[in-house]
């Protein structure tokens, strides 16, 4: 069915609420990634079954919608009653009867799913008051976790496609450039360039042909904001794309999602294929003048396919190198054409700017880094997963607010923020606000969003070499500065781990990164340096430690600890000798077992088992 | 036309040339080791990268790679700053790491200060410098023949599957252009030996000598419809015979007494 | 065109100074370079015809060569291989069917005669006026 005029999707819209309202209450099971592998999809069966058997007033398998992720990653599978907003956590195929029969049919709450305070220990009810959400303000998060990400009906419900019948009807392309260069939107991929600049600039290239390309790549390890929104919004992102479209003046698109995001990709194609179908993408979008259609674009496993010059190659087909952007890509990009390429979360933020205005996004976050960023928080913090919230918010506030402090009664050391492009920032930065400017000044960078959070368990030096092996494997290799110099960052930091490091070693890795910095040809290579630059400059003293003292403060590099059985503590139950594979451990029982240091492979198998804390790491 | 300068010098240059065939008039010398005119500049060694300015940038500057920088009025160049020269140190360092027994390197090197690499030397190092010179130029022939393969440290060049590579054709260019002679090849009698495969060389049939091989000969002649028996013959056998056709018309034009 | 090169056998002795201006003309790091010309046998007693690049209407140089080094000079009447492009893959070597391009081992590259750029110098050498390089009557 086709719409051909904003009058029809206003109707539809209203006809699509007033459906869903036939049901007293609904159910949102979150079927993100994350809830999946913890058996979401049972939990969907589960009620799927139990509805075919009974019947429940007001109810039935229709309201028990499949959304995306609901972002409380770390106490999935989640299930939400609405409208009331119930929220029950780490939800078992067992439980849903008696939540049927409770919470459905009556209106009484499960006490032992829901989440409770460690603060308090005191249990909540609604998830609008647990901290972790509380505190976040999402927008390009909005719909995810709330609709059914493969029915455009469900998207119409909530105002989907009005931002594009606005802009059709009652804008130019000019306008649009305008109201979002006013709303001073920033490139969320990592750059934080203007986004109403780059579609300006690209408009003015005179050319027949132009393109809009979405980079769906997200390559950081540790993020998955991207992968949430393609998954669990699909819709949004197209309209963002079609509305640049419209503005920049491009008839072909092209979503380039990574191969290791099988399930975005096939949401994606089933919206293209929902809008096509409803005239809100292809030819004459909602009956006027203007023709746009969008095609996906498979990556194929590199990290270095973020990169944009190197994302437009692959798209054309040929292997993802980068190119000296001398002549950028909104003049030259895809095909030597002028192409608009932005991160899914930027494409999903203008629907939004559209229609609530320029005005009110600039009063979401601070000056100059208006409206919100969406982050993975992950690592040693109790609350792991995908939050938003308005630029400004302070580090503190993300880690200890929302994510609910260190785990484990551990100390913080350091928060990695913008994945192997960004640096570490230590306790003296968790005041710091979380923008554009205030990172990059204090050696970071925001990147796509991944925040890592590490505790004093955490080596600073390994957490360099991590970083450092995974830039030299992801390098595409065509420049000397990159390929050659982070391969011989990554030996140096080796060195350093393995205890054959020298205070001279530091100072080449500084000159060498300095020279890295100024000399690579992308963005991989220039700011390749800044997780090692970023460690040395704040966590000196570990790296020292490791040279003179030849210690790892942390307990991780290998070749600088032992494992040791505390002989007072030891109960000589032999779970350790079992455990070792590498037969390390020698003992009698009920004698304190011996770990023999030139066998031992340090893996922690034994300290893992250990019910009595009798090892220890020196 | 467009003026700019160049370490305090004023130059000309014309639209849409790049930085170093200004800098190559000039003669000024910047090396440049992924560099050839034949193809399109790569911007991959980053040794001929130059300090950019212009008056409208308030003091700021930028570091460019003059191979892919476009000419523009009213640019201010400089070639051979402490931090340009600090730079080309450290990649020639780097380039020692990976290449320690390479003459050209060294050589290259040398000019520098650079004597030996402070980093760590790869182990079994060869010759090739991942310019990519002989790819892009194998490209640009239209045989594609062999690629750079692997991504980052082990990027290397070989043909498909490090197989014998089927598109070849044995023309030499990819070995004569190489910076560093990494590419080896052999001319025995009439067989020409390149990358696992082996060629024959055509015989002249006038002198017996070996010129271009088969595959080659056969290509040039069907792309640019030129007769296969051209082929046939050496140069040397084509000047001989030129003078004697020559020769001919001159008698039957009683040019010259018989 | 403004001139052309003009090569007249009959007048030609063979006393080879025009390949030797050539060579010098052509030197480069002060070692002499590889001649683009050479009087050859004609075949009949006492007579010698210098052979030279033809400039050619229709080359088959240029139609062989594969990196499109080869182009016409407006003012010189000749065609010129561009060293910067040349790989030296011999292609136009094999083609040419009057053998005039030649193969530098010292530079690794191609080379062919140029008119040297608007003056042939083995013209000015030639002691029998068998050379010449004149303006064509318009």
């Amino acid at each position: 069915m086709r719409i051909v005029k904003p009058k029809q999707l206003e109707q539809l819209a209203a006809g699509y609420r007033k459906t869903a309202g036939k049901h007293k209450k609904t159910v949102t099971v979150c079927c993100g990634t994350g809830c999946l592998a913890k058996g979401a999809q049972k939990i969907v069966d589960a009620f799927e079954e139990c509805l075919n058997r009974r019947k429940v007033k007001d109810f039935d398998v229709e309201a028990v919608k499949k959304t995306g992720c609901h972002g409380f990653c770390e106490q999935g599978p989640l299930v939400v009653i609405e409208p009331q907003g119930i929220f029950y956590t780490k939800v078992k195929p067992k439980d849903i009867e008696s939540i049927i029969e409770k919470s459905i049919e009556n209106d009484e709450v499960i006490e032992k799913l829901l989440y409770t305070n460690p603060q308090d220990g005191r249990k909540i009810e609604k998830y609008s008051d647990i901290p972790f959400y509380s505190h976040q303000r999402r927008i390009a998060l909005r719909n995810v976790g709330k609709i059914v990400p493969s029915d455009i009906r469900e998207y119409i419900a909530v105002d989907g496609y009005k931002a594009l019948a606005k802009v059709l009807t009652t804008m130019t392309p000019d306008q649009v450039i305008d109201e979002i260069t006013k709303s001073e939107l920033r490139g969320r991929g990592g750059g934080g360039f203007s986004a109403g600049k780059k579609w300006r600039t690209c408009r003015n290239v005179a050319a027949d042909v132009r393109y809009v390309i979405c980079n769906g790549d997200e390559g950081d390890p540790g993020a998955f904001m991207d992968c949430s929104i393609m998954e669990g919004d699909p819709h949004s992102v197209l309209e963002g794309m079609i509305i640049c479209a419209f503005a920049v003046g491009a008839k072909q698109g092209y979503i380039y999602v990574r191969d290791e995001y099988p399930l975005a990709g096939i949401r994606l194609q089933k919206a293209i294929a929902a809008s096509e179908e409803y005239g809100l993408l292809g030819d004459k979008i909602l009956g006027t003048d203007f023709s746009f259609s969008i095609r996906l674009s498979r990556g194929a496993g590199a990290f270095v396919c973020g990169e944009s010059s190197a994302l437009m190659r692959s798209v054309a087909g040929e292997v993802g190198e980068p190119r000296a952007k001398y002549i950028h890509s909104v003049v030259k990009g895809l095909y030597d054409l002028p192409t608009v390429l932005n991160n899914v979360e930027t494409f999903v933020n203008v629907p939004v700017i559209i229609n609530s205005g320029a005005d009110w996004f600039k009063k979401i976050g601070v000056a100059k880094n208006s409206g919100t960023k969406a982050f993975s928080l992950v690592g040693k913090v109790r609350n792991t997963g995908l939050i938003e919230v308005a630029m400004g918010t302070t580090m503190r506030e993300i880690i200890y607010d929302i994510g609910g402090g260190i785990i484990d009664g551990r100390t913080f050391k350091g928060v990695q923020t913008g994945g192997p492009s960004g640096g570490c920032l230590p306790e003296t930065q968790l005041d710091l606000p979380v923008d554009f400017d205030s990172l990059t000044k204090a050696g970071s960078m925001m990147g796509s969003g991944g925040m890592i959070i590490m505790d004093d368990k955490t080596c600073m030096v390994d957490v360099a070499r991590y970083f450092l092996n995974f830039l030299v494997s992801e390098s595409c290799g065509k420049c000397v500065p990159c390929r050659e110099g982070l391969y011989q960052l990554h030996k140096l930091t080796e060195k350093i781990c393995e205890g054959n490091g020298t205070e001279e070693d530091i100072e080449k890795m500084e000159k060498l990164s300095q020279q890295i910095v100024v000399g690579s040809l992308c963005g991989l290579g220039k700011s390749g340096p800044k997780p090692l630059l970023s460690t040395i400059k704040y966590y000196r003293d570990e790296y020292l430690a490791h040279i003179r003292d030849k210690k790892c403060p942390a307990g991780v590099c290998k070749n600088l600890i032992a494992y040791r059985v505390i002989p007072e503590t030891c109960t000589g139950c032999m779970a350790c000798v079992n455990a070792c594979v590498y037969q390390a451990i020698t003992g009698r029982k009920k004698e304190p077992q011996v770990i023999n240091p030139d066998i031992c492979q340090k893996c922690g198998a034994c300290a893992a088992v250990c019910k009595y804390n009798a090892i220890e790491v020196s | 036309m467009v003026t700019m300068t160049i370490n305090g010098k004023l130059a000309r240059a014309k639209e849409g040339e790049m930085l170093l065939a200004v800098l190559r008039r000039e003669k000024i010398d910047i090396p440049a080791l992924c560099h050839h005119e034949a193809v399109e500049p790569y911007g991959g060694c980053r040794l001929c990268m130059v300090e950019i300015t212009k008056k409208e940038w308030a003091g700021g500057k930028n570091m460019v790679t003059s191979c892919l920088y476009p000419v523009e009025d009213g640019l201010i160049i400089q070639t051979h700053t402490t931090d340009l020269i600090e730079l080309r140190k450290t990649i020639l360092d780097l380039y020692l790491a990976r290449c320690p027994n390479t003459p050209a390197i060294q050589d290259l090197a040398a000019q520098y200060g650079v004597t030996q690499t402070s980093y760590e030397p790869v182990t079994d190092p060869d010759d090739c410098i991942l310019c990519g010179l002989c790819t892009r130029i194998c490209d640009r022939m239209g045989f594609g023949a062999i690629s750079a393969v692997n991504r980052g440290h082990s990027r290397e060049i070989a043909p498909p599957m490090k197989n014998a590579p089927p598109d070849c054709v044995g023309c030499l260019a990819c070995a004569l252009n190489c910076p560093t002679n990494h590419i080896k090849y052999s001319d025995r009698g009439f067989t020409r030996e390149i990358w696992g495969r082996k060629f024959d060389l055509v015989r002249d049939a006038k002198t017996g000598q070996p010129t271009i091989t088969k595959e080659f000969a056969d290509y040039l002649s069907k792309h640019s419809d030129i007769p296969r028996d051209y082929f046939e013959l050496k140069d040397e056998s084509h000047r001989r015979e030129t003078a004697l056709s020559l020769g001919k018309i001159a008698i039957w034009n009683r040019e010259v007494p018989q | 065109m403004k001139s052309r090169f003009i090569v007249t056998p009959s007048l030609c002795t063979g006393c080879r100074t025009c390949e030797l201006a050539c060579s010098f003309t052509h030197a480069q790091d002060g070692k002499i370079g590889r001649s683009r010309i050479y009087p050859l046998d004609g075949g009949f007693k006492d007579l010698y015809v210098p052979v030279v690049c033809l400039q050619c209407e229709d080359p088959a140089c240029v139609k062989s060569c594969l990196v499109n080094a080869i182009h016409f000079n407006e003012n010189t009447g000749a065609y010129e291989i561009n060293p910067e492009i040349c790989v030296g893959c011999m292609a136009c070597v094999a083609a040419c069917p009057f053998g005039c391009s030649l193969f530098d081992t010292q530079q690794n590259l191609v080379i062919k005669c140029d008119l040297c750029g608007g003056d042939p110098v083995c013209a000015h050498f030639c002691p029998s006026k068998a050379l010449t390089y004149k303006p064509i009557a318009t």
